[in-house]
């Protein structure tokens, strides 16, 4: 069975009708296809869920979570991390805190990706960190911050490339053993990020499409990366003004590697590769 | 026959003594009896032979005389015989009455000394007719006067007389003899019953007394009674009978108290039988051998329930064992072990595993109780490696009564010592070897409780195996469970990333979409030109091409530099040096392309800068603005007479002010003057001027809120060209006409000049007309008509 434009429509205003999630500005394609892939693993018809929808909070919860795409990794795009290295963090160099907002942190590799550097950095201390996703499952996690090891071995290399290595400079090379951070279990088949990382971010739950702004306080780097792939045009821009808004003048915004502003606010932000400086 | 039967059953029940009273004398007196008769009986028939033989010799006597007498007289019996013969017969032969005789055939008698001429009975006389013997006597009845006579008739038949001799004898005469025989018999008789009598009382009683006393002491025996002797003097049958008895007693007394004593289980109690028939002695003794064996037996028995219990309840025991635990082979080894020892009050025991793994195959020292194995205190064994090794290899108990020296000892709070046995037991399962079990011990082990060892050890084997397999089943479904959850999770996880994958892709193509708009706008409308950082052009669109009049070949690889027109260049360079530091810049360059092109071009130049801010491209984008410039220059020219022109504005500006005054007084002259009407585009008249009542004398009301087609006369008269009229005027075309009317009897010419208005769209607005009182006025006309235009153009410039 194929989803509908109308199937969707359908959908989306159930959700919306009784929660406040609304999925109307998300992108048509990738949603429909979550939907065709609930509807698959569930082995139900549209009906059946959205009856359940309307009478289970847990099931909405639980199709709400498995709507939303989780993917991340750590040191995700080294040339990103580069780029933040080399470009974007050393603006902060002179500050005394330094405000960061993960909108949308997932599984929260990148929330302890760019702690690891701001340690090699030096300004660890000055930051604070702040990490939302709409899904609570992943908030856990992210809390936790134990990954698989085997199945993402990746991110060991990704920490050779961003830490130990310079792509400016091949012959600088940083020994940075992986116990500074991580705890490894092979046997559990475990990497498990050190504590003084886990015990410091503030993770909470957060919906861009509505909540705006929920720290009383401006950032000097949100990342937001491979979020608004999942948005419509419309929806990039109101996230796009949001984070405009919530950004001290000269912050910076950090999107995926596929993802830029186009339209109205583009001229409100000079880019910088994947990052976007407000004027 | 019944009461036969009735007296012999009271008979049998009498005792003996009476018995003898009552039937044995009486036997005796009626058989004396008997016996006298019997010989009365038989004298009787003695002397009635004899007495035949005597009267037969007696007729042969008589034969002889008659033959004598015959001879002489011959010629049969005669009457000369019968005389002759007379005198022998006179006489009776031997009694009274028997008178020798001679009878013919038919019974006559021929001779007899009372009885001739008279005839025998006629039964005697037949008897003998019957007769074939010519000799022979037999019994008749004599019939007499007055009585009747049993008589023995002998005879003999006498040829030359043709007739018998015979001796009629009475046997009552025969017999008187024997008449005081018997009366003598019978007192004999008597006297000797009563003798037999006497004598066998005096026999039995003393018998019938003792036998009495004997029966007493039978009695008691039958009851069971154990009597003392019985004392007789007497060594008749009936004393040795009363022998026999004492020693019976004797005998059942000491039977008896064997009997007791080994009811008493006193086995070994001497005994001999009373001789080597006494069937109870032997049967006792037999019995006494049959307990022995039997106790034999039964401790035989016992120790082997003993050993059976102690089996089964071990087997049970550990069975139990073997069933709790079996999920934790090292829970399982403790717990076995050590009630393995325990439950052969052992000392130490150890249980070994067997282990297989691809290169190696090894026991491993599972669990061990009080285990101190000096020598070998690893615990891991190989195959055949000491005895343990030996044993698992060879898959047999290994006992040891010896051990050797330093191989294992027991150690406790008080010392060390050597166990005196050593028992290795593999855990084997239909000679699949699992383990070994090695139990060491200061007391030998019995065959039997290393049976029970290697039992158990069977058991084991087959836990183990189970215990194993269900190990390595739950770790194998736990991993398969887990690798599946895995596979579950990571799918999910690639499914995500293949989502994330799918939506940035879309996110990129919408994207290019847009970037594909813009530089095909770009190569379409505008020129475009990419440039190294060295300022090489590395390409270029058409449009530019085109502009410069070389082909794309001629472009590539060409210093853009050069293109600049040389006044221009030096400014270029400090274009070049901000572009090459990340700016923007925009700037007009005056470009000089093939033959002499001469352009003006409005680019905008910008760095191409990566991720790192490295510059990359430098990509141009102008447009041609030469005609724009030209015209610029031009405008330039112009622009400086404009400046005067701007003064003469001013100045002119005045004169406007001045002129609008004019124009106020203009308008009111022309509302004075002209006829005005104002229409909507749909012809609706909103507006009629004084003018306009004075002249065509419809007021005000008559005419404003009606539309000109109902009014107008060429509407009504000439609807095409009023449509051509209205429609050009709807096209923005003025349009004049003139007509006349009789107002009041005069003839009135009017001018009319209808003008659209359009607002800023272009669109219809209002329509004004002016008309004109042409046929008193006709030479203000043209003035009037330099009039309008100064109005219109003064409404533009507004």
């Amino acid at each position: 069975m194929q989803v509908t434009d109308q199937d969707l429509q359908y959908f989306v205003t159930a959700i919306k009708g009784v929660s406040k999630y609304d999925f109307s500005e998300y992108s048509d394609k990738s949603l429909k296809r979550r939907l065709q892939k609930i509807l698959e693993d569930y082995n139900i018809d549209l009906t059946t869920l959205i009856t359940n929808i309307r009478v289970d909070k847990n099931f909405l919860e639980k199709i709400v979570k498995e709507i939303t795409v989780n993917t991340t990794e750590l040191f995700r795009d080294p040339p990103v991390w580069h780029l933040m290295r080399s470009r974007i963090l050393p603006r902060f160099k002179n500050n005394k805190t330094i405000n960061i907002w993960h909108a949308g942190c997932s599984t929260g590799q990148e929330v302890y990706s760019l702690m690891i550097m701001l340690n090699e950095m030096g300004m660890l201390d000055k930051a604070k960190i702040f990490a939302t996703d709409l899904n609570v499952d992943v908030l856990d996690a992210a809390k936790q911050g134990t990954y698989k090891y085997r199945f993402n071995l990746g991110y060991l290399d990704n920490f050779d490339k961003v830490i130990k290595q310079n792509p400016l400079n091949f012959e600088e090379y940083n020994e940075v053993p992986y116990e500074k951070y991580f705890d490894i279990d092979k046997v559990k088949d475990t990497i498990t990020m050190k504590k003084f990382l886990t015990e410091k971010p503030i993770f909470r739950k957060h919906d861009l499409v509505v909540d705006g702004n929920i720290f009383f306080a401006k950032f000097d780097l949100i990342l937001c990366r491979n979020v608004i792939i999942y948005f419509n045009y419309s929806l990039q821009n109101k996230v796009f003004e949001l984070f405009h808004t919530n950004l001290y003048p000269k912050g910076v915004f950090l999107l995926g590697m596929h993802e830029t502003i186009l339209g109205p606010w583009a001229n409100k932000f000079e880019r910088l590769g994947q990052a976007y400086v407000k004027k | 026959m019944n009461e036969f039967r009735l007296i012999m059953k009271l008979f049998k029940n009498i005792k003996l003594g009476q018995r003898v009273q009552f039937f044995v004398i009486p036997l005796i007196a009626v058989l004396f009896i008997f016996a006298g008769l019997t010989l009365n009986i038989m004298s009787k028939k003695r002397v009635l032979e004899a007495a035949q033989l005597q009267a037969s010799v007696y007729i042969d006597k008589t034969i002889q005389l008659i033959d004598i007498v015959e001879n002489k007289t011959g010629k049969g019996f005669t009457t000369d015989d019968r005389v002759e013969l007379k005198s022998y017969f006179q006489s009776p032969a031997f009694y009274t009455t028997d008178f020798p005789s001679i009878v013919s055939l038919t019974g006559e008698y021929l001779l007899h000394i009372l009885r001739e001429g008279q005839r025998i009975p006629l039964s005697a006389l037949n008897k003998l007719k019957s007769k074939s013997e010519k000799q022979g006597a037999f019994l008749y009845t004599d019939f007499t006067d007055n009585s009747t006579e049993e008589r023995l008739l002998c005879y003999k038949f006498y040829e030359p007389y043709n007739a018998y001799i015979t001796i009629s004898i009475s046997p009552k005469e025969t017999l008187a003899p024997l008449e005081n025989n018997r009366r003598v018999l019978i007192l004999i008789i008597i006297f000797s019953s009563i003798m037999a009598a006497l004598a066998v009382r005096y026999m039995i009683n003393p018998v019938v007394r003792n036998v009495n006393l004997v029966n007493i002491k039978l009695r008691q025996l039958a009851n069971g009674d154990l009597p003392n002797h019985l004392k007789i003097d007497s060594s008749d049958e009936v004393g040795l009978m009363v022998n026999s008895l004492n020693k019976l007693i004797d005998g059942l007394k000491q039977t008896t108290t064997f009997a007791r004593e080994i009811g008493h289980n006193k086995l070994e109690f001497q005994y001999k039988p009373l001789s080597d028939k006494d069937e109870l002695g032997t049967a006792l003794l037999e019995m006494r051998d049959n307990l022995k064996r039997a106790n034999l037996e039964e401790l035989r028995r016992k120790e082997e329930d003993n050993i059976r219990s102690w089996t089964n309840s071990g087997l049970a025991t550990f069975g139990d064992i073997l069933r709790q635990n079996n999920n934790n082979l090292n829970l399982l080894a403790d717990s076995i072990i050590q009630n393995l020892v325990n439950y052969l009050e052992a000392n130490q025991g150890g249980i070994f595993i067997y282990n297989e793994s691809d290169s190696d195959r090894y026991l491993e020292l599972l669990s061990a109780f009080a285990y101190n194995r000096k020598k070998f205190v690893e615990k891991v064994i190989q195959l055949g490696e000491g005895l343990v090794g030996t044993c698992a290899q060879e898959k047999n108990t290994i006992y040891l009564k010896e051990i050797p020296e330093n191989y294992i000892t027991i150690t406790s709070g008080l010392g060390e010592a050597t166990p005196t046995s050593l028992l290795i037991v593999p855990l084997k399962l239909e000679d699949n070897i699992f383990g070994v079990i090695e139990i060491a011990s200061f007391r030998e082990f019995k065959p039997f409780e290393i049976e029970f060892v290697e039992k158990i050890g069977e058991s084991i084997a087959s836990t183990l195996f189970s215990v194993k397999n269900s190990i390595r089943t739950k770790i194998l479904l736990e991993q398969s469970q887990q690798q599946r959850e895995e596979m579950a999770a990571q799918e999910e996880e690639m499914r995500q990333n293949m989502e994330e994958m799918q939506a940035t892709q879309e996110e990129m193509s919408r994207k290019n979409v847009e970037l594909e708009v813009v530089t095909s706008a770009i190569n379409q409308a505008l020129l475009s030109m990419t440039l190294s950082e060295d300022g090489y052009i590395v390409d270029s669109n058409a449009n530019f091409q085109i502009l410069l009049g070389y082909n794309k070949q001629e472009l590539d690889g060409r210093l853009f530099f050069e293109l600049i027109h040389s006044e221009q260049r030096s400014g270029f360079n400090n274009l070049w040096e901000q572009v090459l530091i990340g700016q923007s810049v925009n700037e007009t360059l005056h470009i000089v392309g093939n033959n002499g092109v001469d352009k003006y071009v409005m680019t905008s130049i910008s760095p191409g800068i990566d991720d790192m801010g490295m510059i990359v491209k430098i990509f141009l984008i102008g447009q041609d603005i030469t005609e724009t410039k030209k015209l610029e220059l031009m405008a330039q020219k112009q622009a400086d007479a404009i400046e005067q022109n701007i003064i003469e504005l001013q100045m002119e500006q005045e004169l406007s002010a001045q002129r609008e005054k004019d124009m106020e007084t203009l308008l009111k002259a022309l509302d004075q003057n002209c006829l005005v009407t104002v229409l909507e585009p749909d012809g609706l008249i909103t507006y009629i001027n004084n003018k306009n009542v004075e002249v065509l004398g419809d007021s005000k009301e008559d005419i404003e809120g009606k539309h000109l087609q109902d009014l107008d006369y060429n509407a009504k008269n000439n609807p095409k060209e009023f449509k051509i009229f209205w429609d050009n005027l709807h096209k923005g075309i003025k349009q004049s006409r003139e007509f006349s009317l009789t107002v009041n009897s005069k003839i009135v010419w009017i001018q009319e000049n209808y003008t659209p208005v359009m607002d800023q769209n272009g669109a219809l607005y209002k329509i004004i007309n002016i008309g004109f009182d042409i046929s008193e006025n006709k030479l203000k006309e043209a003035e009037m008509v330099k009039l309008i235009s100064q109005l219109k153009d003064l409404k533009d410039k507004k």
